[in-house]
């Protein structure tokens, strides 16, 4: 390593990556049901109920199965009301809420067609539907394989967090991913495998922690009785994600889903949302 | 300054005589030397194998002419049997070099230094025009305290990382530029500063204090101007607009100075250090005992002392010396003392006799662009070693205060600053721009660092000849 690299690289360690808010605005809602007029209006009730977390109650509306028939008319119709937040639930107009293998094609399309946020709720008919009262926001984790950076994610998970409540924020490194570099690194007679290992997994793990540090200063400020704590860790990603949801007893889920260069869902949040069928998850 | 080791033919066996030819031949051996170390990138050979290589050559060509004295040197009042190569290296010169070196390099671990460059940068907000101001100032202020090299290394490698972070790479060919140009400005500050000043000081007898007296006005100046120069050149201006200020300060804020400290204990220690090394090196002279011991002495001392932090491990620091640098000096002191034997020095003593008999002003004025000139096309440690010795050589007799040494170190320092490989902390700056993947070639170089080194130049030729003029010395 030459001198000029040592010193680059503590230049760049101390060159961190700040959090800077960004304004959360809800004032309009959709709730996309395929229910009766009576039980979607009941339902919107709930979904109000629901987002009583909002600083300021948005703008409702809510559309039941007469609404809409097609995919395609279900996208005509966000985009005629372009909400800030559309809520719904998982295997909308689909039997496949039954086996939970999937979120039905009209979730896949709707989170992947629209830019605005989807709030994705316990289906009526579920193990556990939704109900009011049930949900509340004490317990908010923000999940992702790369935490720095993502103001967007944090804000979100910050503002459906109760006063008095726990926004965690989780970043889980994929293991296999690492291993293999360090398979690789291994084979590098120049490179001190023992070093690479020690050195890499500290930069991995201290980043996230130097950003959730400056999440908490930043939004302590903003509400001082919201606790951040830091979920950062090396770990399979799905059953780690299912631990720490479990162990911290997770109320809701924020994470994104969108994934540039890619049509589906971003990879880690598709299963997590199949699996998560008891907790609602924004997906943004 | 008390020479430790004195080379000379010990009494009774005169010198022998050196023919004519045999000293041309000598004297292309060096100017064969010296066009190696200009063309060291092509090559791709090191400093140390090639001024090496010549060593050997010239101390068998040497010994086979019978130029070299027997092996019997006086050290104080006795007479040592020693090779000739060993005691024809100045030690003094490498203490300097090797201790300094490795303090600056186990401090460094301390995170003190970057301590102080996150700081700087902080303090501007991320406003582009303070920002080069501090950090040309550091530059200086680095280069004199630590050395030209280490000092590029650490304000170029902030550079690239600040004007990335706050999205102004645009100006960062024009910021290492700058940086480069003043690091040879501030290794002019102290007489440890770099190599030309540790060896034509230790030449000419110059004090630490009388040292950095002498340089300090002319550094203020030429940084202020260099700095005005640069603003200008390359359109660096101050953030206009409250927006702007804003979000570059939002940026710079996200820098954390406290990173790179491991220990609290050892950041502090190595602060009080980094003074006391300071205040040591510049008081040696009036220390009772340490000065006869010189300031190598007191680089090995303090180096010594920062590695007690890591003695399990110091040998880590010892593969991280610049031994490339240190067998350099070693075999150019070599090649020097083979060519004064050879009276390849007499002869350029002679070629230069013009300049001495032009006047002490003129003449300084005349010597200072001569030696700016040579060390921009080539090392300017050969030709500082190569002056200092003939304007030390007796049958000059020029005296110690005379302001043909300033011209000297003067040239030596500023000639680095006409081209990219006229010292080895501008060679820091081209490369720190090329790993940024800014194209940069030679003739650019010379283009764009014409005027700042003219100018330079100029105002250290005025500088001389003024100072003798008013002061006399």
């Amino acid at each position: 390593m030459t001198r000029i690299d040592q010193f680059e690289s503590a230049f760049n360690a101390a060159a961190k990556t700040v959090y800077e808010g960004q304004e959360v605005k809800i004032s309009s809602v959709l709730t996309v049901t395929d229910l009766d007029a009576e039980a979607a209006e009941d339902f919107g009730d709930r979904v109000s109920d629901y987002l009583s977390v909002l600083p300021s109650p948005p703008r409702m509306r809510v559309i039941g199965d007469k609404e809409y028939a097609t995919i395609e008319d279900l996208l005509r119709v966000v985009e005629s009301e372009s909400p800030d937040l559309v809520c719904t639930y998982r295997a909308l107009k689909s039997d496949a809420w039954r086996w939970g293998h999937s979120l039905g094609e009209h979730l896949d399309v709707l989170t992947q067609s629209i830019p605005n946020p989807a709030l994705v709720l316990p289906h009526p008919r579920g193990k556990r539907p939704f109900q009011k009262g049930e949900h509340p926001h004490d317990s908010v984790m923000a999940m992702t394989d790369h935490l720095v950076g993502d103001d967007r994610l944090v804000s979100y998970a910050f503002a459906f967090t109760s006063p008095g409540g726990t926004l965690h924020l989780a970043n889980v490194e994929d293991r296999r991913v690492f291993e293999r570099y360090l398979d690789a690194i291994s084979k590098i007679p120049s490179i001190d495998t023992v070093d690479a290992r020690d050195s890499l997994l500290r930069v991995l793990m201290k980043e996230p922690h130097d950003y959730v540090g400056s999440c908490a200063a930043a939004l302590k400020e903003l509400a001082s009785n919201v606790e951040i704590r830091e979920a950062i860790v090396l770990g399979e990603h799905l059953a780690d994600y299912r631990r720490l949801i479990t162990e911290r007893s997770v109320d809701m889920l924020v994470l994104n889903t969108k994934d540039e260069g890619q049509m589906a869902m971003h990879g880690l949040a598709y299963p997590i949302a199949v699996e998560m069928t008891e907790t609602p998850l924004l997906l943004l | 300054m008390v020479k430790v080791a004195t080379l000379a033919w010990v009494s009774g066996h005169a010198p022998p005589h050196v023919e004519p030819w045999v000293t041309l031949l000598f004297a292309g051996i060096l100017v064969a030397m010296i066009l190696c170390l200009a063309f060291e990138e092509k090559l791709h050979a090191k400093k140390s194998i090639v001024a090496g290589l010549y060593a050997v050559i010239c101390l068998l060509l040497g010994s086979f002419f019978g130029l070299l004295p027997p092996g019997l040197v006086t050290f104080g009042e006795h007479e040592i049997a020693l090779p000739v190569y060993v005691p024809g290296i100045d030690w003094q010169v490498i203490a300097i070099i090797l201790g300094s070196s490795l303090f600056v390099d186990v401090t460094s671990r301390s995170g003190l230094f970057t301590w102080i460059a996150v700081k700087v940068t902080k303090l501007s907000g991320g406003d582009p025009w303070r920002l080069l101001i501090y950090y040309g100032l550091m530059t200086v202020i680095f280069s004199a305290v630590l050395n030209n090299v280490t000092a590029m290394i650490i304000v170029g490698s902030l550079t690239g990382v600040s004007l990335k972070k706050l999205e102004r790479g645009d100006k960062l060919l024009g910021f290492l530029l700058v940086e480069g140009l003043l690091t040879n400005i501030g290794g002019l500050l102290t007489l440890v500063s770099s190599v030309p000043n540790i060896i034509v000081g230790n030449a000419a007898g110059i004090e630490f204090v009388d040292f950095f007296i002498v340089a300090s006005p002319y550094v203020v100046v030429a940084t202020a101007t260099t700095l005005i120069m640069g603003a200008k050149i390359f359109g660096i201006r101050k953030l206009s607009t409250e927006e702007e200020r804003a979000r570059a300060a939002a940026l710079v804020s996200g820098f954390d100075e406290n990173d790179g400290i491991e220990s609290r204990f050892f950041f502090w220690f190595g602060a009080v250090m980094t003074g006391l090394f300071i205040l040591a090196i510049a008081t040696t002279s009036y220390m009772p005992y340490v000065r006869d011991l010189g300031m190598g002495y007191v680089a090995l001392a303090f180096a010594s002392i920062m590695l007690l932090r890591f003695k399990a491990v110091a040998d880590k620091f010892y593969e991280a010396i610049d031994w490339d640098l240190i067998g350099f000096f070693a075999a150019l002191f070599v090649v020097i003392n083979v060519m004064e034997h050879a009276q390849v020095l007499t002869l350029i003593g002679e070629g230069l006799g013009f300049v001495f008999v032009l006047g002490d002003s003129v003449g300084s004025a005349t010597l200072l662009g001569i030696s700016a000139f040579f060390s921009s096309v080539t090392d300017n440690i050969p030709l500082a070693a190569m002056l200092a010795k003939i304007l030390g050589s007796p049958d000059l007799a020029i005296p110690e205060n005379s302001p043909l040494w300033w011209s000297v170190v003067f040239g030596a320092n500023l000639g680095g600053n006409l081209t990219p490989i006229g010292s080895a902390s501008t060679l820091v700056a081209v490369t720190i721009i090329h790993k940024h993947d800014l194209r940069l070639s030679f003739a650019a170089f010379v283009k764009k660092a014409l005027p700042f080194a003219v100018v330079q130049i100029t105002l250290a030729a005025i500088y001389v000849v003024v100072r003798h003029l008013l002061v006399g010395d």
